[in-house]
């Protein structure tokens, strides 16, 4: 933020941002600004969803993911009157950027602010909302499609946790989506459980909360690999009940484990590693069996550890041909020295109807094949998709 | 400990005479014009500008003289009474003169003091230690700087600064029989009536926004401001935009963390998005930030010289903005009140605040102050009740 530097005797112009809409194109209204080709919408969903088809190995074409997320910037500073006012602010008054690394960015807390949607509405036909209690603002994303989050979220899911199964069966450590239709988590588990679940699986949180003597007794008797998947919180629930009753399983050959989420200090917290160890040892899975998914209730796509895909065990997350992640100085705002830690900011492409240029509170750094994660910045509010299922663990009398 | 035996010892050889005299020269060398201890401060502190220590060192001391010592003394400890032989001292923050008084108050009751200087300010606690021994040996050597964390089992009381987490993992560790005094999260506001110019305000406000850069809690986190006849909280934003823009030449801002930076990203980001609001902001850069909203809603809390102007109606829609922040309010700044000042501090004390002062002069609390409403010396001791 800080482009001026400091002298004495400067003049400094005061920036004034208003938050003023008249003069913006009327919704609907498809050209770009300074006098961009017209470029609708749905033009360019057809045009994401074709790359999200082509999958996870796609070339990462520069010029392709430019000309799109241009292009969709102007949609969304056009039809998106809250984050208009916030390029505005920003001094990005015009609508107009040079590439994709100019789109303003939204921190994440923009999104508990305002409905950051370019759609009216009554055109939304969901809202995915953080966790948080029922006193704190919470973020939402609001989608009036879900073809593109659906497609984003399959393409993923599919190619780091069952590349090399048709279908296998769930075993979900959170709740199902009819419980917290809010809950993006859950949505995602459902989504990709109808696509790639057999018949046998299953939510194993419901309204009573985690029953983990019917959990623990069905992994027991299991004969054929399952995808157990779920929240970091969640594990953490399993794990202690089952060291608390000595128990060790030896899960069938060609399981996997999903695990997300942070810990937010409300319980027990372990490093990645440590719960990562923890599910091996008792679970009787291997690490490279063992993936963290990184997710946002903000972003349509996810990302996850290539480790299953690859057989090697990384803690890299791969970022999706759709979707670029840089590592900024949240003072500049420029991209951080190579391998030094920044502020990760997401530009996805699925998120059309929102804002496609996502400011996270997460320290991260690049790296060859994508990001590492090295937590939440010092300060920054608690929020994630694994409180939700933790507080519903803690209002149901904790695991049973 | 060792440490703690000693302080015990050194703690024998003084009575409040020489203590007051000590601590009030050392006050004396810290605001005199020029001062070496706080030109070595502002060389060594690393998160304020030199400038801002210079000024606010000086202008927090006024006043902590060796007469307001011995008048709190003799308000707060009038009877018989023992006071700790040792007190732990954990300090949090990084804004000096808290530092200073968080010392030199348990010496002011009679205790030697161990104290902990925080992570992000190392250095006040062991310059004030080191002016007190220029002073007085004697007394200085009842002050220890030290990181050991038995002081906390073993002192005969505690004193902890830090956030709510903070002050309830120390408490923890402190017997229950042993005097406790935690200061944890607090926040203050100001609040502007209709009977003061909007830019006489402004500049009293923008000093108090200013001072130590927002990072206390006496930093006015929001600036409520009477909206009749409408318009005024748009000309007290304004002008308090100009008057952080003179502030910045002359006591600009110190240095921020990573975290801080997206912080104030976030801030802005959030303030602009909301509908109705008008920011005005340091061009290209995050130094300072005013926000004209547009309800009496409340915004998220300021800080970092960020501050939401909130326009209100009446002193009830002040009250509501008001009253439910009370586990956490701290200070009140006024102006403009005139005759209604006295419901201003009903309010502010039902919110649990515990000090209402004139705009500018927030984050200059007086050494006497019952900081989070308690006396300063009063709960650190044990009483006798005398009956014949």
């Amino acid at each position: 933020m800080d482009h001026a530097r400091r002298g004495t005797g400067r003049a400094r112009a005061r920036a004034h941002a208003a938050a003023d809409d008249r003069g913006a194109p009327a919704p609907g209204g498809d050209r770009g600004a300074g006098g961009a080709a017209r470029v609708t919408r749905a033009g360019l969903e057809r045009a994401i969803l074709t790359w999200i088809a082509e999958g996870v190995d796609a070339p990462a074409d520069e010029a392709r993911f430019d000309s799109l997320a241009v292009a969709l910037f102007r949609l969304q500073f056009q039809r998106g009157p809250a984050y208009r006012r916030l390029c505005a602010a920003f001094g990005a008054d015009s609508g107009v950027v040079g590439g994709w690394r100019d789109i303003p960015v939204v921190p994440t807390g923009a999104f508990k602010e305002a409905r950051l949607a370019i759609f009216p509405p009554e055109a939304t036909l969901r809202v995915f909302r953080t966790s948080g209690s029922t006193t704190e603002a919470r973020g939402a994303l609001h989608l009036d499609t879900l073809a593109l989050y659906d497609a984003s979220l399959l393409a993923t899911f599919r190619a780091y946790l069952c590349p090399d199964v048709e279908r296998i069966r769930f075993a979900v450590l959170a709740p199902a989506a009819d419980g917290v239709g809010d809950s993006s988590l859950s949505y995602m588990f459902e989504r990709a459980m109808r696509e790639l679940g057999t018949p046998e699986s299953r939510f194993w949180i419901g309204a009573a909360g985690l029953d983990l003597d019917a959990l623990s007794s069905e992994l027991a008797r299991l004969r054929e690999p399952i995808l157990l998947a779920g929240t970091a919180f969640a594990f953490v629930h399993l794990l202690d009940f089952l060291e608390s009753r000595g128990a060790r399983l030896a899960l069938p050959a060609g399981t996997r484990v999903m695990e997300t989420g942070g810990f937010k200090g409300r319980s027990r917290e372990l490093t990645r590693e440590e719960l990562h160890g923890a599910i091996a040892s008792r679970l009787g899975v291997p690490r490279a069996r063992i993936v963290n998914q990184y997710g946002m209730c903000e972003l349509a796509s996810q990302f996850y550890e290539a480790s299953l895909r690859t057989g090697r065990m990384t803690d890299v997350k791969s970022v999706p041909p759709w979707v670029r992640t840089r590592a900024l100085d949240p003072a500049t705002l420029r991209d951080v020295a190579p391998g030094e830690p920044g502020v990760l900011v997401h530009y996805d492409l699925a998120n059309t109807g929102s804002v496609l240029a996502v400011m996270t509170s997460d320290l991260g750094t690049i790296v060859e094949g994508g990001f590492r994660v090295h937590g939440r910045l010092r300060g920054a509010e608690a929020r994630g998709c694994s409180l939700a299922a933790d507080a519903l663990l803690s209002e149901t009398g904790a695991a049973r | 400990m060792r440490d703690l035996a000693e302080l015990a010892d050194a703690r024998l050889a003084l009575d409040p005479e020489r203590t007051i005299a000590a601590l009030a020269g050392a006050f004396a060398l810290w605001r005199a014009p020029g001062s070496e201890q706080r030109s070595r401060l502002a060389r060594e502190h690393g998160v304020f500008s030199p400038e801002m220590i210079d000024f606010g060192v000086e202008a927090a001391l006024e006043g902590w003289t060796a007469s307001a010592l011995e008048r709190l003394r003799a308000r707060e400890l009038s009877g018989i009474f023992s006071a700790p032989r040792v007190t732990s001292v954990w300090l949090a923050g990084s804004i000096p003169p808290a530092a200073f008084s968080a010392i030199a108050l348990p010496l002011l009751a009679g205790s030697a003091v161990y104290a902990k200087p925080s992570a992000a300010d190392p250095v006040s606690a062991r310059l004030f230690a080191e002016s007190l021994r220029a002073l007085d040996p004697g007394v200085a050597a009842a002050v220890r700087i030290g990181s050991d964390p038995k002081a906390l089992d073993e002192a005969d009381a505690v004193v902890a600064q830090g956030g709510d987490e903070t002050i309830a993992s120390i408490r923890s560790r402190v017997p229950p029989a042993r005097p406790f005094l935690g200061y944890g999260h607090k926040l203050s506001l100001a609040v502007i009536g209709a009977d003061v110019d909007p830019a006489t305000a402004a500049r009293s406000l923008a000093l108090d926004v200013a001072l130590w850069d927002g990072r206390g809690c006496l930093s006015p986190a929001w600036a409520l401001v009477c909206d009749s006849p409408r318009g005024r909280a748009a000309e007290v934003a304004h002008a308090l935009a100009s008057a952080l823009e003179e502030l910045e030449d002359r006591l600009p801002r110190g240095r921020l963390e990573t975290s801080e930076f997206a912080e104030l990203l976030e801030l802005r980001a959030r303030a602009a998005v909301r509908d109705g609001t008008r920011l005005e902001l340091a061009a290209g850069a995050s130094s300072w930030t005013v926000v004209l909203e547009s309800s009496e809603a409340r915004p998220p809390a300021g800080t970092l010289r960020f501050v939401s102007v909130i326009p209100v109606a009446d002193a009830d829609a002040a009250s509501r903005f008001i009253a439910p922040l009370a586990p956490h309010l701290s200070c009140v700044g006024h102006a403009g009140w005139g005759a209604n000042l006295s419901r201003l501090a009903a309010l502010a004390v039902a919110a649990g605040a515990s000090r209402l002062c004139p705009l500018g002069r927030m984050q200059l609390p007086p050494l006497d102050w019952n900081h989070d409403g308690q006396g300063p010396l009063r709960p650190l001791v044990r009483w006798l009740d005398l009956e014949s």
